[in-house]
């Protein structure tokens, strides 16, 4: 059969209009646009009854004491613990998020030797066996600054013959190192930021990541007078809420503490120390207004002003951060003034054998760690100061993969701060000693130990569990264990003996002078928490949060006046090389106003190279291109003074 | 137009002197809120190699941040500067410029205690609202939520997930107000007097320094009432007329003149006193 040109048509036509007239097409088109578009996965919520349990969370370097909320028993979000003097309500950006983290697909699943998962018998032999190899050529490296497993950790150390115990890099070393090392002091310096009525942070971005932040935040809301003075490189957010901004360089605080001891001893103010008129003598010849103003830039009458606001106070007080040197002046300012720095006694120990907490921050992890056994306790250091770190065999305990976790030989998990016993005795900073505890809200959702538990079972520090040497932290503390679960901190309103204490006169006048680096501009490093510290990275949640003056598509931003981008020939979005230290840094340039001329501030914690989507990759580590040095006067190592070297790419 | 009055009018006044712009509070509304984590990548996305990624956080055009900290800064140079941080959830107005616009009726101001509604399942995604917003308070979903692996186990209770291609916004917590309702009506209590505190938000529940507060404006007994009226009390853009029910207070003069700055210099969008 033959189809004419006419019959051909009339097929077509038909055809068409038939197509037309079916819903057929048009259906399956409409079902294609929706099938596409549809959601692949819907989120189901949990409904049930809702709870707060109290906990403590140990992700910002001081802890927060939260509460952890839970709906038909499992955990959705963290608050504030009214309760507790660490809170009062708040919490850290951080530790916001701190359910989220536990859930986080980052978590070390299981005990890792060298890349393959091995159960925790294995590990424990394997563990065992190069303890028993290494001799007392055993180290500790811990980011806890206050936990009761220092305590089995130094245990197990000394049971080892060894005192290699490193705390990383914190204002707490510093503080100690002055008071108990160079003053002659004992126990923990303490500021109550609440009832002073008149406060200069020295440097101290107390108001944003120093010390035990959100109590600082807590007591400058409380605080009545409202004089809260800041010094330093960079207008931070802590200077943004205090009534005045001193900008001083960083390695001139020591020398500007000293200037304004000056004023505050031409006013007439003593100690009975036996140092008293050497450091008087010091000060007066060596630290001059005039001087300082030299050696800092700070003019005479800015330093005259903080001291007559000091001096017309009732209850002064002076923070201090970064050097031992600045820490040092400023306990020297505090113990002139007598006001309200205070002094905190240490809690029993719960294991024998243990170290004081001062013991545990004798070692300087700046002068490099070597040891054939490294155990690595919820710290980064090979993020932060990744030179320094030698070992034979390492074992990491952490709950997230890090930059140390990878590198490590042996990587065992740890449960999350909610999933296991917790303690949190007197962060550095707070104003009595405080004792707070949480028991665990939920169990492990990966294949976690209690590293407590751990290394209980390598040596005979006697105990079984974990949770025994809590109970035994506990009775010695003479607090009640149900109390503390149930969200009460216990606090001890106690101070130590300060009779004995010296200013350090001989070697602060030698170790306030300022020292500076070779690099063109100076470096002013500063840690938001929301970017996230040393040890843990910023969190799923707070990327949004993180402002373009840190970060800006996955590149760093740093921070300058307009002077000093004139002087180095760039401008708000030049792309630039930081060179310092060991290494360089890449950045966007922004200009800020609030920083000292001739200073670029950067922000630390960005720039992992290991870690979940919202850490791996963005910005850059300036921990890389901080500079060493040695506090020749002081015997200490410090990071104050380090500067760069800035050129356009 | 009108400004709608309710009994009940829930408000916050935020104290600019006492916010660090931690981002405590950015955080703490997410978690609330249940909105997910940016992630670059969609692992139930089949054909990935055939589609661009998804925006993770470096993206602020895309994010989705009903309360948003900005940075004020008194344009100074050194050492004249001066910083301060503001934080800017949805203004709850009392004469919203989003409700007219909406074609669907998905947003609404028409409930005791004046929060401005935002009906998930009604938006058909045209952002006219946003666009209406002067605050900027409006989010669009571009993409789907999505948490990683293992983080939809932690999901609050109180806010259903959006998918994409709708808008969303703060809503002071909402299904916070209906519980307190609840357990004050459990309690024999009237749910129209709910006393101080009874109702909070989560920012407000988390800020350390309590820079926020939150309660009934209309309520003598509750704080924030006597606050708005604070001699240093301003509003955003006050002079467009919208009638925010949130209130800000400094006791620095340069932030409250840019609270207004839209007739800033008294030149482009000055006052219209002299309109024929």
């Amino acid at each position: 059969m033959s189809v004419a040109r006419r019959a051909f048509i009339q097929m077509s036509v038909g055809a068409t209009v038939g197509i037309l007239f079916t819903p057929t097409v048009w259906t399956a088109l409409d079902d294609v646009s929706i099938w596409t578009q549809n959601w692949p996965w819907i989120p189901t919520l949990k409904y049930g009854e809702t709870a707060s349990v109290p906990t403590v969370s140990k992700m910002c370097e001081s802890g927060c004491a939260v509460k952890v909320r839970t709906v038909a028993g499992t955990a959705f979000g963290t608050e504030g613990n009214v309760d507790n003097p660490l809170s009062g309500g708040g919490i850290c950006p951080l530790c916001a998020n701190g359910v989220q983290t536990m859930y986080s697909p980052n978590r070390i699943k299981a005990p890792m030797l060298a890349g393959k998962e091995i159960s925790w018998d294995e590990a424990r032999t394997v563990v065992a066996e190069k303890l028993a190899a290494a001799g007392s050529k055993v180290a500790v490296i811990s980011g806890d600054q206050t936990g009761t497993i220092n305590e089995v950790f130094s245990a197990l150390l000394a049971s080892k013959g060894s005192d290699a115990f490193y705390a990383m890099p914190c204002e707490m070393q510093a503080a100690d190192k002055a008071w108990t090392g160079l003053m002659g002091g004992s126990g923990q310096v303490g500021y109550d930021l609440e009832n002073a009525d008149a406060v200069l942070l020295a440097g101290a971005d107390a108001l944003e990541s120093w010390g035990p932040t959100v109590a600082n935040l807590k007591a400058f809301a409380a605080n009545k007078s409202g004089k809260f003075i800041f010094a330093g490189p960079v207008q931070t957010r802590t200077a943004a809420v205090t009534s005045k901004w001193v900008p001083v360089p960083t390695e001139g605080m020591a020398a500007f503490t000293l200037g304004i001891c000056y004023y505050v001893m031409q006013a007439g103010k003593s100690v009975p120390a036996a140092d008293f008129e050497q450091f008087k003598a010091m000060v007066m010849s060596g630290y001059t207004p005039a001087k300082v103003e030299a050696a800092t830039g700070v003019k005479a009458d800015v330093m005259a002003d903080v001291a007559k606001t000091l001096l017309a106070a009732n209850n002064p007080v002076v923070v201090p951060a970064g050097s031992v040197a600045g820490a040092a002046a400023a306990f020297a300012l505090n113990l002139l003034l007598g006001g309200a720095m205070t002094v905190l006694p240490e809690f029993g120990k719960a294991v024998d054998g243990a170290m004081s907490r001062s013991d545990m921050l004798q070692k300087d992890i700046l002068q490099g760690v070597d040891a054939d056994v490294l155990f690595i306790y919820e710290a980064n250091p090979m993020y932060a100061l990744p030179e320094q770190i030698k070992a034979g065999f390492t074992v990491a305990f952490d709950s997230l993969n890090t930059e140390t976790t990878a590198a490590a030989d042996l990587v065992l998990p740890t449960p999350h701060s909610f999933e296991r016993f917790e303690d949190l005795a007197s962060p550095y900073g707070v104003a009595a000693a405080s004792y707070s505890l949480g028991a665990p809200i939920s169990k492990p959702t990966v294949n976690a130990m209690s590293a407590g538990d751990f290394v209980l079972g390598l040596a005979d520090l006697g105990f079984e569990t974990f949770e025994e040497v809590v109970d035994a932290k506990v009775a010695a503390i003479g607090a009640d264990k149900d109390e503390l679960v149930g969200g009460a901190a216990y606090v001890l309103e106690e101070t130590p003996d300060m009779s004995g204490v010296t200013l350090a006169a001989s070697v602060l006048g030698k170790a306030a002078v300022p020292v500076k680096g070779t690099g063109a501009v100076a470096l002013a490093p500063y840690t938001l928490l929301n970017v996230g510290t040393a040890n843990q990275a910023t969190t799923p949640n707070a990327p949004c949060t993180i402002s373009n003056n840190q970060l800006i598509g996955d590149s760093m931003v740093v921070m300058m006046a307009s002077v000093t981008a004139k002087k180095l020939g760039v401008g708000v979005g030049s792309k630039v090389k930081l060179s310092g230290g060991s290494g360089d840094c890449e950045a966007l340039v922004q200009i800020y106003e609030g920083v000292l001329p001739g200073v670029v501030a950067a922000p630390l914690g960005m720039g992992h190279t290991v870690g979940d989507e919202f850490s791996k990759g963005k910005g850059d580590n300036v921990y890389k291109i901080l500079t060493v040095s040695s506090e020749a006067a002081t015997g200490t190592s410090t990071w104050a003074g380090s500067t760069v070297n800035v050129a356009k790419i | 137009m009108q400004t709608k009055e309710f009994k009940i009018k829930w408000g916050m006044v935020i104290d600019i002197d006492k916010c660090t712009g931690c981002g405590a509070c950015m955080v703490g509304c997410q978690v609330e809120n249940n909105i997910a984590p940016m992630t670059k990548k969609d692992p139930y996305n089949y054909v990935q190699a055939l589609t661009t990624d998804r925006d993770d956080a470096a993206n602020k055009l895309r994010t989705l941040t009903w309360l948003t900290v900005y940075e004020l800064s008194n344009g100074k140079t050194f050492p004249e500067h001066e910083v301060a941080y503001l934080p800017r959830p949805c203004m709850q107005c009392g004469n919203p410029a989003c409700v007219p616009v909406c074609p669907v009726i998905a947003t609404d101001k028409n409930e005791e205690g004046g929060i401005v509604s935002q009906i998930y399942p009604r938006c058909i995604g045209c952002r006219y609202c946003m666009a209406a917003c002067p605050y900027h308070a409006r989010y669009f979903n571009w993409w789907d939520p999505l948490w990683p692996e293992g983080m939809d186990k932690g999901l609050c209770p109180n806010a259903s997930p959006r998918p994409r291609g709708v808008v969303e916004k703060c809503s002071f917590c909402h299904s916070r107000y209906l519980k307190a309702k609840d357990k004050v009506r459990a309690e024999g209590g009237d749910p129209m007097n709910l006393p101080d505190g009874a109702y909070t938000t989560a920012c407000a529940d988390i800020c350390p320094t309590k820079a926020i507060t939150f309660g009934d404006l209309n309520n003598p007994e509750h704080k924030v009432h006597d606050l708005a009226k604070s001699k240093n009390a301003f509003r955003l853009l006050e002079k467009l007329g919208l009638a925010p029910q949130v209130y800000y207070m400094s006791e620095r003069e340069w932030v409250r003149k840019q609270g207004d700055n839209y007739n800033g210099n008294g030149g482009h969008g000055a006052p219209a006193t002299n309109h024929g």
